[in-house]
């Protein structure tokens, strides 16, 4: 009895290991995210899709745009750090080199989609050969411009600005209407807004713009000057409003959608936010523009997703790095929301057919560009940056030339640091 | 020493820990970016040399400073003002308190942006009044100059903190005696007389407490110029704590950001000294 009933308490205790462990291989877990403020809306929209189709949960936290940074890194520092971090793609570089996210470059290798992911997403993503996130919810920047205003100042409404010169031409004749309406809009006090809408003009008209290091080329070429020089123009003619000299951002995107501006530069976020809010705007989307017709640039901003280094549940934090470039992800999380796919062979799906400023938004996303530089912060989104200075120092002061002369110099020591 | 040991650990917990671990930070080179295991150099006085060098920072200080010059004394006056107006417990003056402090209750950071749509030029109802009123021929750019700017963010901290000076000097001025003050009106003293002879006198801890904490909050600006001007235009209206918050959480230079506020600490404590002293002196 004893030989038969030995097995027969073995087979039982490991029928009750296996069924244990099996429990523990399966409970569900639930991780913390943290997504910056202003890109949490589409940030929420996929991880509510991920918590209906998946076991593990993720919770969502938005933090402040500008907190996001110094929680990231005091979080990392001191081993609290969240399961899931989706932040600027433009912070990528310096998280990297301080070894603040965790290696996933064999992951997503041996993703086949990873091979359509957009390139810039995938170079920012990059450092010293390995990868260490994906594009999560991208955006572009583009050129609007106020279809009803082109019409009743003479212009062809179905037609946005092709050059920088048409840009000034075409505000010019709208501001002639007169009254609060003004040709032109852009927040002369708010570095993050310009290097999104503005510096992509200057690239597509040939500059370069950032330094890598401290003998690198900086705001060289003619884009540069050509593109200071229509905005101090369009400013010193009265084209653009009075309050543009001091907006801190604020009036990015409201002062486009009061309907008396002909022209600004924005976002792709436009498109949900119009269709949302003002849904009868008659509005037209181009691709920023350079000096010569189809000289064109972009900016592709958006957030990237990486798990920070040292996180606890980082199996199921790589899942969802996997499922972010999944059909399910990039269809019905990004697309079904007037978003863009971060796939370039999903570019053209059921969601984007006949929708012209979508289309506009990813072929902005092709032809785009992104800085790969350290201390961006300090060069460019800084509130007292030589990037904010310069263009404040060209537009308003009307000294185009010392402008990019002391731009170009202190953005060369900084990226010498 | 048992029933103080509670405070003297909150003290060494949240103050002298906080404060010696920033007095050393501020002698290296840490970086926001530095590696979870990267090894922090020790500069020596490297960050506070490059301080007093740092014209920015310098110009910062100077712009702090006479930021609190303009809104100490301004505070001080209406603070004074309102307390005596509304000391006596009336029903009316103590709804009156009330209206006056309630802005106290509201975040400086909501305060600021309420105020900062207030001024806007395009959609802004403060200049919409002043332009109704005559005041100003169109509605005005307030943060297009720094001194503007800086008029504007008074206005706005004013209105947010001039209850909470108030209630500190009504506490003061009710503590006067009754009696103190029936003698002076039976001696004939007329109502200026009494305020400038006993009340004031006799509420002056009051009255330099309250002007003790306004200087030092105002030494310490920061929300109020971080979500009103930004620092412009072109980096007049930075204040000294907006500096730090630059060089330590923007170009994340933790260690010479200390230094700064190490710098600004000893600048306020000699204020705060010498503004005591002269209260004592003022006293005797």
């Amino acid at each position: 009895m004893k030989m038969t009933s030995l097995p027969g308490f073995r087979r039982l205790l490991l029928t009750a290991s296996v069924a244990a462990f099996s429990a523990s291989a399966v409970e569900a877990e639930t991780l913390s995210m943290w997504v910056r403020e202003s890109a949490a809306d589409p940030g929420k929209l996929m991880v509510d899709l991920w918590n209906t189709s998946h076991d593990n949960k993720i919770e969502l936290t938005a933090i402040p745009d500008s907190q996001m940074i110094t929680k990231l890194a005091t979080s990392v520092q001191a081993g609290n750090a969240p399961d899931l971090v989706s932040f600027d793609l433009i912070y990528m570089p310096d998280f990297m080199k301080a070894g603040f996210l965790t290696d996933v470059t064999d992951q997503l290798n041996a993703d086949p989609h990873y091979a359509n992911h957009i390139q810039a997403y995938k170079d920012i993503a990059t450092y010293e050969g390995k990868i260490y996130g994906v594009g999560f919810t991208p955006d572009v920047s583009v050129l609007a411009w106020n279809k009803d205003l082109f019409k009743a100042a003479g212009l062809d409404p179905e037609k946005g600005p092709q050059t920088i010169a048409e840009v000034v031409e075409d505000a010019r004749k709208i501001r002639a209407l007169g009254g609060d309406t003004y040709g032109f809009w852009f927040s002369g006090a708010c570095p993050g807004c310009n290097i999104f809408v503005t510096s992509p003009m200057m690239v597509a008209a040939g500059s370069k713009m950032l330094p890598k290091n401290g003998t690198d080329d900086a705001l060289t070429g003619d884009g540069v000057k050509t593109v200071l020089e229509a905005l101090k123009t369009m400013w010193d003619e009265g084209m653009i409003p009075a309050n543009a000299e001091t907006d801190t951002g604020a009036n990015f995107v409201s002062a486009f959608t009061t309907g008396k501006i002909g022209i600004a530069g924005t976002g792709g976020f436009l498109i949900s936010l119009m269709a949302r809010e003002h849904p009868d705007f008659n509005y037209g989307l181009t691709v920023l523009p350079g000096v010569e017709a189809g000289q064109v640039s972009a900016f592709v901003g958006g957030d990237v997703v990486a798990i920070p280094a040292k996180g606890k549940n980082e199996a199921a934090a790589r899942e969802f790095l996997t499922w972010v470039l999944s059909d399910d992800a990039q269809l019905n999380g990004l697309a079904k929301n007037s978003i863009l796919t971060t796939r370039t062979d999903l570019a053209d799906n059921e969601y984007t057919k006949g929708n012209d400023k979508v289309l506009t938004t990813a072929k902005a996303l092709s032809v785009g560009y992104v800085p790969w530089v350290f201390h961006f912060a300090d060069m460019v989104n800084s509130d007292s940056s030589p990037w904010i200075g310069m263009l404040q120092q060209a537009i308003f002061d009307g000294d185009v030339d010392g402008a990019i002369t002391d731009a170009r110099a202190a953005m060369l020591e900084i990226a010498g640091r | 020493m048992v029933y103080v040991a509670p405070a003297l650990l909150f003290v060494a917990v949240f103050v002298l820990w906080p404060l010696g671990h920033l007095i050393w930070l501020s002698f290296t080179a840490k970086s926001l970016m530095s590696g979870p295991d990267d090894a922090v150099a020790f500069v020596g006085f490297d960050n506070y040399a490059r301080a007093f060098g740092d014209k920015n920072f310098w110009r910062a200080m100077t712009f702090t400073l006479t930021y609190t010059a303009y809104i100490t004394p301004i505070l001080l006056v209406l603070n004074l003002a309102l307390a005596l107006l509304v000391s006596k417990n009336t029903p009316l003056r103590r709804v009156t308190r009330t209206v006056v402090f309630l802005p106290v209750v509201i975040g400086l950071a909501s305060s600021s942006l309420l105020w900062y749509w207030l001024f806007d030029q395009q959609v802004g109802l403060f200049n919409r009044l002043l332009v109704d009123m005559g005041v100003l021929s169109e509605p005005l750019v307030w943060f297009k100059k720094a001194t503007t700017g800086q008029f504007a963010v008074i206005i706005s901290v004013v209105w947010k903190v001039v209850g909470f000076g108030m209630i500190l000097m009504v506490a003061g001025i009710q503590a006067v005696g009754n009696d103190v003050i029936e003698a002076a009106m039976i001696d004939g003293a007329s109502a200026w007389k009494r305020v400038r002879r006993i009340i004031i006198p006799l509420a002056m801890r009051s009255i330099v407490l309250a002007t003790l904490i306004s200087a030092i909050g105002s030494m310490l600006a920061f929300d109020q110029f971080y979500l009103m001007s930004g620092g412009g235009p072109r980096g007049q209206t930075f204040t000294t704590v907006y500096w730090i918050y630059q060089s330590s959480f923007v170009r994340f230079e933790l260690g010479y950001g200390a230094a700064q506020a190490v710098l600004l600490m000893i600048v306020i404590t000699s204020g705060t000294a010498m503004q005591l002293w002269l209260s004592r002196k003022g006293q005797k």
